[in-house]
């Protein structure tokens, strides 16, 4: 085993302890920075495989304003110091072989057909062609994608609103 | 050392040089800043500030620094331990990586990325968990009150302060901090660009949770905010921390509206360090001359004022670009 497959091996551990405790943890606070080491390990593997701008989009992003957002909206909620309602055994197991069946069938469908295998040429993509592909050819999906946001947001302020009792 | 070159690479070397670098400056730079606020502050309010020790009180800091670190460690009984004991080292890791990127002089700079200026973008977020680690592992009500409204200050100052920053990227045709700067000759970006400067500076003063938008660590109302709990060498850390701070989103604002390190005359880290504390100083007067704004009035300004004219600013500048 050389260098660069132990530091692979210690970003797969980082990013998978992150992800157990973001779903084992019995505070929210602590699922949290689960999920915060979880992303910043998945950084780390778009680092691993020369993407830099990627990774940093994805601290940007998702460390920096949703999993920031996640803890406002926990914090706003409720009482932190109560737990949350446990789920049955039954719940648990049909949630665990749901998951499992989903990335199963990602995994193969996507990541074995479409994704180059060792040995092939690397994938070779400045800023400016996904710039050029995001207003370009995919124009249609990026628009729906900012309406389905705002769609949410009109969403969460009417819940926001309903609960004050404004209506 | 020519031995050590060989076997770890020239730039491993110059990583390891520069971060030692960066670790003196960063203490150094808190030492000053101390002494500079209590001295501004003291000569603002007709006072004449620390002159004890030292001239000019110039040697307070360093008693101060010895006093914070001759303190017992507490650690309050019912604190939530793990999240207690991280967030005051977690909150120096966005400092230490800001510094890594930013050029102080045309050679002097650790690391040259090609996209240098979302590293620094990217890591600042995690002051905002340390602060909310803080906040909640205290396991007190001030403390997390302050530790909620740092969470909701930053998320509504982060969007403006990135909207500033694009079009000078846009301007430059890039991320790199270096490829900015020499982009300036000449011209400071600060003529073509004097909002997105504006936006920017009271983004960053909201960004470091300094008066007067300095509601996480309310004195009047919350006591310390969100380090109540924290004493002795961990408080201390959270100090160093807030006023490096200062020092990066200054430096920030040189490099991306102000020239960096460019200047006639004098090289070029004289006139970085000297632009830079001359924005400190500003946000130090801020402090000492403005009240502290409502949580409402602060939330308003960004989201209804502040983020409008960011966009209307970016479409104007993509706008001309492309003519």
């Amino acid at each position: 085993m050389n260098f660069a497959e132990i530091i692979f091996l210690f970003i797969i551990a980082v990013t998978m302890g992150g992800a157990a405790t973001a779903v084992l943890a019995g505070s929210v606070v602590y699922a949290i920075m689960g999920l915060v080491v979880t992303m910043f390990g998945v950084a780390a593997l778009y680092v691993y495989l020369n993407s830099p701008f990627v990774a940093l989009m994805q601290i940007l992003i998702y460390v920096g304003a949703v999993t920031v957002l996640i803890a406002f909206a926990v914090m706003l909620v409720g009482p932190l110091y109560r737990r949350p309602k446990e789920w049955t055994t039954a719940g648990k197991f049909g949630a665990a072989l749901g998951v499992a069946l989903v990335s199963l069938l990602l995994f193969v469908r996507f990541v074995t057909e479409t994704f180059p295998r060792a040995g092939a040429p690397s994938f070779e993509m400045t800023t400016k062609d996904i710039g050029r592909l995001f207003f370009d050819d995919l124009v249609l999906p990026f628009e729906l994608i900012s309406l389905l946001i705002v769609v949410a947001i009109l969403g969460a302020i009417m819940l926001a609103l309903f609960a004050r009792g404004n209506k | 050392m020519e031995k050590i070159i060989s076997i770890m690479g020239w730039e491993t070397v110059k990583t390891i040089v520069g971060l030692v670098g960066v670790l003196i400056f960063v203490v150094f730079n808190a030492l000053i800043l101390t002494w500079a606020e209590r001295k501004v502050a003291g000569h603002m309010q007709r006072r004449i500030g620390p002159k004890e020790v030292g001239p000019f009180g110039l040697i307070q800091p360093i008693a101060d620094a010895i006093k914070l670190l001759g303190k017992e460690i507490l650690t309050p009984r019912e604190v939530d331990r793990p999240l207690y004991w991280l967030a005051p080292v977690l909150i120096f890791v966005p400092v230490l990586v800001s510094f890594v990127v930013i050029p102080f002089d045309a050679s002097l700079q650790v690391r040259d990325m090609n996209a240098g200026i979302l590293v620094i973008l990217a890591f600042s977020s995690l002051s905002v968990l340390s602060i909310l680690m803080a906040g909640w592992g205290s396991n007190n009500k001030y403390a997390l009150i302050g530790a909620i409204r740092s969470v909701a200050q930053n998320i509504a100052y982060e969007i403006p302060l990135l909207l500033a920053l694009l079009p000078v990227i846009m301007m430059a045709n890039s991320f790199s901090l270096k490829a900015i700067v020499e982009a300036q000759q000449g011209l400071w970006f600060v003529v073509c660009q004097p909002i997105a400067f504006f936006i920017y500076f009271i983004a960053a003063v909201a960004e470091t949770n300094r008066t007067p938008f300095d509601l996480p660590e309310a004195e009047s109302e919350l006591v310390a905010g969100y380090h109540t709990e924290y004493s002795g060498m961990r408080f201390a850390l959270f100090f160093l921390a807030e006023y490096t701070n200062i020092f990066i989103v200054s430096a920030i604002a040189v490099t991306f509206f102000l020239g960096g390190y460019q200047g006639p005359f004098l090289p070029g880290i004289v006139w970085f360090l000297l632009k830079s504390y001359c924005l400190v100083f500003v946000i130090i007067w801020l402090r000492w001359t403005y009240p502290r704004v409502r949580f409402d009035q602060l939330l308003n300004l960004s989201w209804k004022a502040l983020i409008p004219l960011a966009f209307i600013n970016l479409l104007v500048t993509g706008g001309l670009l492309k003519l």
